[in-house]
């Protein structure tokens, strides 16, 4: 160790730091790493994640495929064959419940994508050119449909559209952009000033390529939290439509199966009722926790303790 | 280094000549404010030869910015618009072409480095993807080509491990390196002219000196015309061959840079060298400065602008306002009474 020491060379020069072990990190790895310390919503995560693990499964053909079969006699409570009992019709409760998540998400995710990637482009457009023409469209368009109130519009278009299974989705897509595109209009009203985008075109690149490559990537973090409120929006609107007769008609919701449970709870049946609600209330926080922890992850003004 | 390269844009091939770079004809730009159209501009005429550096100094809101903006048509309208004048840039007038064909001189004939380098860069992109960008818009070179050259250039401007940073991304780079990879950038298709928008005021003084002296190295080395737009007089005595004072949207004094030191004839010009703290005073006295302030430009008075705050004005400044003539070679002034 002696030796070994001597020969070192006398350090009169300060060495370079390591620097061999440092990886370049992009603000994302940040935010994933700021997300992966809050554990409320890792919790949230896993929980949305599980759900998301069911849609799969039916997707895929694994689970919950018996669920318009009808077996057994109506209203038989809860048994190793039918967990969750079965309705009037005899048919098994729990597989309609793991078949309104698959429907759940399929409208969660239509719905949660196309209104935020067009509340997204026409926002950035919109607010790209602020004070012209374009913008004074865009505006007028959503102050419209805004104006509208929600149900009623729906209801319009799920006449319009009848017999089509998409009425419930053009609805909400065509609502749910307006609030996406004022955030991030405003946000690109903000961003355009910035001097990045001055230089980007100072430096002679194309209106477009700025607002595709320079301005949106910059309002994602708000796109990822719009959208995650749009998805929990349109599960919970789904069910609510779909009680009132204006949704899901060829398949299985939880809001077709909490309209059957209306005349059984006075019946002091229990079973529609609570597998359908459940599922929803545990969904439905659990997907806000995590929109919130996203937040806040993704917020770079947000300093958490390391 | 960039006579060496074979990419060259076309823009960058003829140094020499006698044509100006830009050629500024009784420029206007106006502004439409609550307050009703302003003339952030005023009808004023400039040019910038080829390899020389030009500063531009005045106050805030006198039209330093607006002039270097217009140059590259970058006003931001509305609510900004030229109203009249021409601006040659390369012996083209910019004024009437589209975007698109502005789009082809931006970066390329000419390039803009502004004064905030934190948020000049674009947070999610790395500095590489940014480089490489206004090398495949302009040359429409390879990924691969873009690189090299981008790390090159890098390499240029003083940057150290050009590769590591190439893959970093702006907030892991201090202000300075910022500003060094926004000069890199702004030269990587070797402009002709170089605009300079206050480079340096957003860094740390130290910093700020070795920026200076990056752009200061880089003008002389590629023999580039530069318009340097500052506040501090001290950076254009250091910098720039003839010096531009622009005062509430005008050309109050236009003179070698030695000459407007030595011998500064506009009432303004000399009270902003007066303002100017002196190290070697002796006496501890209070920096002088100019009285009053600068006037509204949307209630500008009739005569003079500066007349309100001018030591020697009289009744002619209070009712005509002077135009920019010659008093002595190299030397113009607006003022009835120069120095």
């Amino acid at each position: 160790m002696v030796e070994g020491a001597a020969e070192q060379p006398v350090a009169n020069v300060i060495p370079a730091p390591d620097t061999s072990h440092y990886r370049s990190e992009s603000l994302w790895t940040k935010s994933i790493r700021k997300f992966a310390r809050d554990p409320m919503g890792i919790a949230a995560l896993v929980i949305v994640s599980v759900f998301f693990v069911i849609a799969c499964g039916v997707w895929a053909g694994w689970i919950g495929q018996n669920w318009s079969a009808l077996q057994a006699d109506g209203y038989t409570g809860m048994s190793r064959e039918h967990w969750f009992g079965t309705n009037i019709n005899g048919q098994d409760i729990y597989a309609r419940t793991i078949q309104g998540t698959k429907t759940a998400f399929e409208v969660g995710l239509i719905v949660a994508i196309l209104s935020t990637v067009i509340g997204g482009i026409l926002g950035a457009v919109a607010g790209y050119f602020d004070r012209t023409i374009v913008d004074e469209v865009i505006m007028w368009l959503y102050g419209c449909l805004d104006a509208i109130p929600f149900y009623l519009f729906v209801a319009a278009v799920a006449f319009a559209l009848r017999d089509q299974p998409y009425a419930m989705h053009v609805a909400m897509i065509a609502t749910f952009w307006s609030s996406t595109c004022r955030i991030v209009r405003g946000e690109v009203i903000k961003i355009k000033s910035l001097e990045y985008v001055q230089a980007a075109k100072a430096l002679g690149v194309g209106s477009m390529t700025i607002i595709f490559r320079h301005v949106i990537p910059n309002t994602f973090h708000i796109l990822l939290v719009q959208g995650t409120i749009a998805f929990v929006s349109a599960i919970k609107s789904e069910v609510i439509l779909t009680y009132l007769g204006l949704g899901v008609k060829h398949g299985v919701s939880w809001g077709t199966m909490l309209s059957e449970s209306t005349f059984e709870v006075s019946a002091g049946i229990f079973n529609n009722f609570v597998a359908a609600s459940s599922f929803l209330f545990l969904l439905v926080i659990a997907f806000n926790l995590f929109a919130d922890a996203l937040q806040d992850a993704l917020d770079p003004k947000k300093v958490t303790a390391s | 280094m960039s006579e060496a390269n074979p990419n060259r844009c076309e823009g960058g091939a003829d140094r020499s000549g006698t044509d100006p770079v830009v050629r500024v004809e009784d420029l206007v730009v106006e502004f439409s404010t609550e307050k009703g159209r302003i003339r952030a501009v005023d009808g004023i005429s400039f040019s910038v030869m080829p390899g020389e550096p030009v500063g531009i100094v005045g106050e805030s809101g006198c039209g330093k910015t607006v002039t270097a903006l217009s140059v590259l048509k970058l006003i931001p309208s509305p609510p900004g618009r030229i109203a009249r004048g021409q601006v040659f840039l390369d012996g083209k007038d910019v004024v009437p072409l589209g975007e698109r064909e502005m789009r082809r001189l931006r970066g390329n004939v000419a390039s803009m480095i502004f004064q905030e380098p934190m948020t000049a860069l674009n947070p999610v992109f790395t500095i590489g993807g940014q480089m490489t960008e206004i090398l495949r818009i302009h040359r429409r070179m390879s990924r691969r080509e873009a690189r090299e050259h981008s790390i090159e250039m890098l390499h240029t401007v003083n940057i150290e491990s050009p590769a590591k940073r190439f893959t970093q991304y702006p907030h892991e780079l201090s202000g300075g390196m910022r500003q060094r990879v926004m000069i890199a950038m702004a030269l990587s298709c070797d402009p002709k002219l170089l605009l300079a928008d206050e480079p340096s005021t957003a860094l740390d003084v130290t910093v700020q000196a070795q920026v200076m002296e990056e752009i200061r190295r880089l003008q002389e080395e590629r023999r580039m015309s530069m318009i340097l737009i500052t506040h501090d007089l001290g950076v254009i005595a250091e910098t720039c061959r003839r010096v531009i004072v622009m005062y509430c949207g005008k050309i109050v004094e236009v003179s070698d840079t030695s000459g407007l030191f030595a011998h500064p004839r506009h009432p303004y010009t000399s009270g902003l060298l007066a303002s100017i703290p002196k190290v070697r005073e002796k006496k501890i006295e209070r920096l002088p400065t100019i009285k009053g302030m600068v006037p509204d430009l949307a209630d500008l008075p009739k005569g003079c602008r500066f007349a309100d705050r001018c030591p020697k004005a009289t009744a002619r400044c209070r009712e005509n306002e002077p135009g920019l003539v010659e008093v002595s070679p190299g030397q113009q002034v607006a003022c009835f009474y120069p120095d």
